[in-house]
């Protein structure tokens, strides 16, 4: 492999580093000992013996739930400003890719926020930070998708997925739905082509993850258009043409029309058939969306078994948001006494001990 | 010595402390540092130990002190004030709380007004710019004036331009001065901007997009008059915060002054306090809930402290039931205690960096001290270097108590440090060597005069003046009467420094004698593990493991070693012509006796069980196999050796002998800078690099080559609790 060779001069120094990281996510008896927790307190004094340190100590005030979510998304926006920062290129556009998903979604709610007539001082520091950009605030102005694109985000890097997206028709909730999906057919196109020109093994590694989100969305779009006046044709332009499903698997969606003709285009797919599938009995009940996550957990792991690639920083980033989804989960749970669904974490990496 | 060569005694002792002085008892215990606690509650989680409440606001008061450290300069100085007692934490807690509360309002207060002042600036500035922005006012038109950053303009002016379509005229201009951003503290440029709009539609969205930029908008004056107006009052309004500002300072000041004298009290307190119940949670209760019990590792020839401890603690905490020591039996292997001092510390360090011993094995450390740096200088000999490496130890040595020495956080020069006193022993047994080789920056001294003679060799009539003339090199001929008057004092003749043949002597002489030294160094080995044998009553070893194995060494090594001194003896001058090969006689006897190495392995079959067989097969074969290796790889002696010699001799031809053979004229002046790059070459290669690597060298042979013959090295070492191992040490907290 040409990689190889060259690989350690430019990113060799990142690549370590994130290794280290990754060696700092949970194990299955930090979560263990997590959801042992009586209180907030508790937790936190959990958390200091974890990589995560004195991160939730520093604050005065009571702990809430909204206050840890905050603090490990801001955890998160350090660790990976620290590696967009050191990145040469290439590495700093296919880092700078994955902003652009964090992007997408805050747009999208600075939208739903704003036709809720929300003050935009409060729906700032709910966005990710890690889709930060500066023209942020101003997005709440547009009334249309081409007035949105045409000033607002003309200059950011989300322009490039546009193409598809403009329309004059006004922006209600439905429209917005629409856009983001639009927006992210054309991130995910682009982030995949962009994953095959490097080529190597990040293109081994990445392809198939984004293949995945690729073809989740689409099962999401599905599912969720039924009861809506969203048509066939309509939702197949929606659908991202880069997964396992194109083409035929997307046709046969695009016709689908209840749960049960979604799940007869999963079972010709092995990889989601077990998606799908019945849960075992004794197991507890997981949402789709859940299932959809734990796959995606199994995925990113995989990226760690090879080296000299990118989709390490992919996966990380992935790992460390699910990660914060389960700490999240847990604090929700302790702190509404939901003892019994405390346990509906997706643990990452459970071979570890 | 026992104590030296054995390990401490150890024995494990239940301590019953009544629930009242617990807490002073663990307080003397760890100002002692005597005893090792065992966790009593392994199933416990953190958060679910009993004092974890305490340790919680031990960690409040620490994050509150840590918040001050970057405020406070802390005083020097080496106070150690004792574990608060429980009833004085809300004290000190209080007084911090306060602290912090006072220190939070001044510097919010401070803060405020450093924005109201910021603000102030802004709102004269863009008043004083915008004078010149429009001629001629209309009606229609309304305005929206701020400031916004320098690099955020463009992108501004941008959206401004896509989002009202032209409706909007915007004006702007840097100023000239640097601003402050309240946030991040740096110093950024701004920008003053002036738009004009007309309609409220675009209004609201030329507001937005402000917000968005996050641009400090100030009202417009509609007239000049109100312009100068606002200029006026503003001007008043900033010389008064600036008095105010001022006196803020000052009290901010005084706070922190007052604070400072207690913050390094403090925080030592805390720490101690925290380790006390960090302590106290390994502690079990008993059935009457009245005492906590604890167990620990304790040294048997410190009970009587450890009792006085506990006496002098109750007696503190005023409790009319005494906390008692009881040993209890065990079958556990308790960890190893080697008590060291300033000199066997370094070499104690070296054996555990191998492997911390097993409980009372013996300990290979106090012959290390000796072997150590002999087998360094025998690679490293050379009398020049030796002395330097001595006089920088003894300058490290004679200069040890000194703080900016001992303080250094420089981690290469904190290891030098530590090792000062092995440094020390490698230096002077390397001026012994040196002196053995004869070698002195690879030049000879001929102290006693040489006992070679060329003279006899004319006097005898070997030699005429035309050989001299004819030949670049001729022979002595020791045969020849008065050539050679008997061996030279001390170590090697001066002669052979002009010899041609003097490599060939070397080696000779520098290989026999690493031989020599590894099947003594061996042996020796061998001879130690016998005490380990009869201290862990394994008399059968004695005869199974340890005979053996010494006959082996000795039947072909210690043979070998014989044979190099028989040679060495009984052949002389004379008849050198017939003295045998000592290699060729060995590889002889090798192959005859090839199958030695099998009958011992034969021989332990019928006595033991098939697992001892395999394991004592395995080490047989291990052993023989080892002992060859090893006799090998003392050979390492030789060729460090000839390398620091070789390397030390080209130094000298290529550097000082260019210089020396200069003009006098000339080269008085080439020497100065020659003999500087000699020296600087002599101390980092020679010096630096070569000792590093005889370092390593030695090392290897003590751990692998010495070491596998008695020490397996598999123990745990006795880590006491005590306050001064706590990482208290600021260092690590950042807290100095």
């Amino acid at each position: 492999r040409p990689g190889f060779l060259s690989f350690n001069v430019n990113h060799g120094y990142l690549e370590g580093l994130v290794r280290g990281m990754k060696a700092g996510i949970l194990t299955r008896t930090d979560y263990h000992n997590l959801a042992q927790c009586d209180t907030l307190e508790d937790m936190k004094l959990h958390l200091q013996s974890t990589d995560y340190g004195k991160m939730l100590s520093s604050s005065e005030e009571d702990l809430t739930v909204s206050m840890v979510d905050s603090k490990l998304r801001e955890n998160l926006l350090t660790e990976f400003s620290c590696l967009r920062s050191n990145a040469l290129p290439p590495l700093s556009t296919f880092l700078d890719y994955i902003t652009y998903s964090y992007m997408i979604d805050n747009v999208v709610m600075l939208i739903t926020g704003a036709l809720k007539q929300r003050d935009v001082a409060e729906l700032l520091p709910r966005c990710h930070p890690l889709g930060a950009f500066d023209q942020m605030a101003a997005v709440g102005i547009a009334r249309t998708p081409t007035e949105l694109y045409s000033a607002i985000l003309v200059d950011t890097p989300l322009a490039q997925f546009f193409q598809d997206a403009v329309s004059e028709c006004n922006l209600d909730e439905m429209e917005v739905e629409i856009l983001r999906s639009k927006l992210f057919k054309a991130y995910l196109e682009s982030f995949h082509s962009f994953c095959k020109t490097i080529g190597g093994d990040t293109k081994d590694i990445m392809c198939p993850v984004l293949e995945f989100e690729a073809d989740r969305r689409a099962f999401i779009i599905t599912v969720n258009s039924f009861g809506t006046d969203l048509s066939c044709t309509d939702r197949s332009a929606l659908y991202p043409s880069c997964g396992k499903l194109y083409p035929e698997g997307l046709s046969l969606l695009a016709r689908a029309e209840d749960h049960e003709q979604v799940k007869a285009v999963a079972n010709c797919y092995p990889a989601y058939k077990i998606i799908f599938d019945d849960p075992e009995p004794g197991s507890g009940f997981k949402t789709l969306e859940d299932r959809f996550f734990e796959q995606e957990v199994k995925l990113n792991t995989l990226a760690f078994l090879q080296q000299f690639h990118f989709g390490v920083f992919y996966s990380y980033i992935k790992l460390k948001e699910q990660e914060s989804r389960n700490i999240v989960w847990i604090a929700e749970c302790v702190t509404q006494r939901q003892k019994s669904k405390i346990h509906n974490y997706i643990p990452i990496f459970q071979e570890t001990t | 010595m026992c104590s030296l060569l054995r390990g401490e005694e150890m024995c494990l002792a239940q301590l019953f402390l009544q629930s009242g002085s617990a807490y002073d008892c663990i307080n003397e215990l760890g100002e002692l540092g005597l005893v090792e606690f065992r966790d009593l509650n392994p199933g416990v989680n953190a958060f679910q130990r009993k004092h974890v409440n305490e340790i919680k606001k031990c960690e409040e008061m620490e994050r509150i002190l840590e918040v001050k450290k970057a405020d406070i300069s802390l005083p020097e100085g080496d106070v150690n004030p004792v574990a608060p007692l429980p009833k004085h934490v809300m004290a000190i807690m209080e007084q911090l709380q306060r602290l912090e509360v006072e220190l939070g309002e001044v510097t919010r207060n401070k803060e405020k007004l450093q924005r109201n002042l910021l603000e102030l600036t802004e709102y004269t500035h863009m008043l004083r710019t915008t004078r010149n922005f429009v001629q001629r006012t209309s009606e229609v038109s309304v305005f929206i004036s701020g400031l916004i950053q320098r690099t955020k303009i463009e992108a501004f002016e941008r959206m401004l331009w896509r989002v009202c379509k032209g409706y909007t005229i915007l004006s702007y201009a840097e100023v000239e001065e640097y601003l402050e951003d309240p946030d991040t503290g740096e110093p950024t440029k701004s920008v003053v901007f002036l738009i004009s709009y007309w309609g409220d539609q675009i209004g609201q969205k030329v507001k937005k997009i402000c917000d968005c930029y996050h641009c400090h908008l100030y009202p417009y004056p509609s007239s000049n008059e109100e312009r100068t107006d606002v200029v006026e009052g503003l001007r008043t309004r900033i010389q008064d915060l600036h008095t105010v500002l001022h006196r803020t300072d000052d009290y901010l000041k005084q706070v922190l002054m007052k604070a400072s004298e207690s913050v390094y009290t403090w925080v030592i307190q805390v720490k101690k306090m925290k380790a006390i119940y960090f302590i106290l949670n390994l502690c079990s209760f008993d059935v009457t809930n009245k005492c906590l019990i604890a167990e620990v590792w304790c040294p048997v020839n410190d009970i009587p402290t450890l009792r006085r401890a506990l006496e002098e603690g109750s007696r503190k905490s005023g409790a009319t039931v005494p906390s008692f020591v009881n040993r209890i039996p065990t079958n556990d292997t308790p960890p190893t205690l080697i008590r060291t001092n300033k000199f066997t510390s370094g070499f104690q360090n070296i054996v555990d960096a191998y492997g911390v011993g097993n409980y009372r094995e013996v300990n290979p450390a106090p012959f290390t001290i000796i072997t150590f740096p002999f087998l360094f200088a025998v690679m490293f000999g050379d009398l020049g270097h030796g002395v330097i490496m001595a006089l920088f130890a003894l300058w490290m040595v004679l200069y040890e108590n000194n703080r900016k020495l001992k303080n250094t956080r420089n981690e290469i020069w904190n290891t030098f440090f530590e090792g000062r006193y092995i440094i020390l022993m490698m230096g002077l047994f390397s001026i012994y060597t040196g002196l053995i080789y004869n070698d002195c920056f690879s030049k000879s001294l001929n102290i006693f005069g040489s006992g070679w003679s060329v003279k006899a060799m004319f006097e005898a009539k070997v030699w005429k003046d035309a050989d001299i003339r004819g030949n670049r090199v001729l022979t002595l001929d020791p045969n020849v009467t008065g050539v050679f008057r008997g061996p030279y004092p001390l170590g090697i003749d001066p002669i052979w420094n002009l010899a041609s043949n003097r490599l060939t002597f070397l080696n000779s002489y520098k290989m026999k004698m690493s031989v020599i030294l590894g099947v003594i160094h061996m042996s020796f080995g061998v001879i130690l593990s016998t005490y380990n044998y009869l201290h862990f009553r394994k008399k059968h070893s004695l005869y199974l493991v340890f005979l053996p194995e010494l006959l082996f060494l000795l039947c072909l090594f210690g043979y070998l070693v014989f044979m190099i001194f028989y040679k060495w003896l009984v052949f002389t001058a004379k008849d050198s012509r017939l003295a045998p090969s000592i290699l060729i006689h060995f590889i002889n006897m090798f192959l005859m006796q090839a199958p030695t190495l099998h009958r011992l392995g034969m021989y332990r079959v019928r006595f033991d069980f098939a697992d001892e067989f395999l394991h004592q097969a395995i080490h047989t074969i291990e052993y023989c196999l080892g002992c060859v290796s090893n006799t090998a790889s003392y050979l390492r002696l030789w060729a460090l050796s000839l390398a620091h010699a070789q390397l030390s001799e080209v130094l000298w031809t290529m550097v000082m002998r260019v210089g020396l053979r200069m003009d006098t004229s000339l080269g008085v002046f080439f020497l100065v800078p020659v003999f500087g790059l000699f020296a600087v070459l002599t101390v980092s290669i020679l010096l630096v690099m070569e000792g590093l690597s005889a370092f390593l060298h030695a090392l290897r042979l003590h751990w692998v080559e010495f070491q596998n013959k008695f020490y397996s090295g598999t123990g745990v070492k006795f880590c006491p609790f005590s306050f001064s191992l706590l990482p208290s040490s600021f260092e690590h907290d950042g807290l100095l």
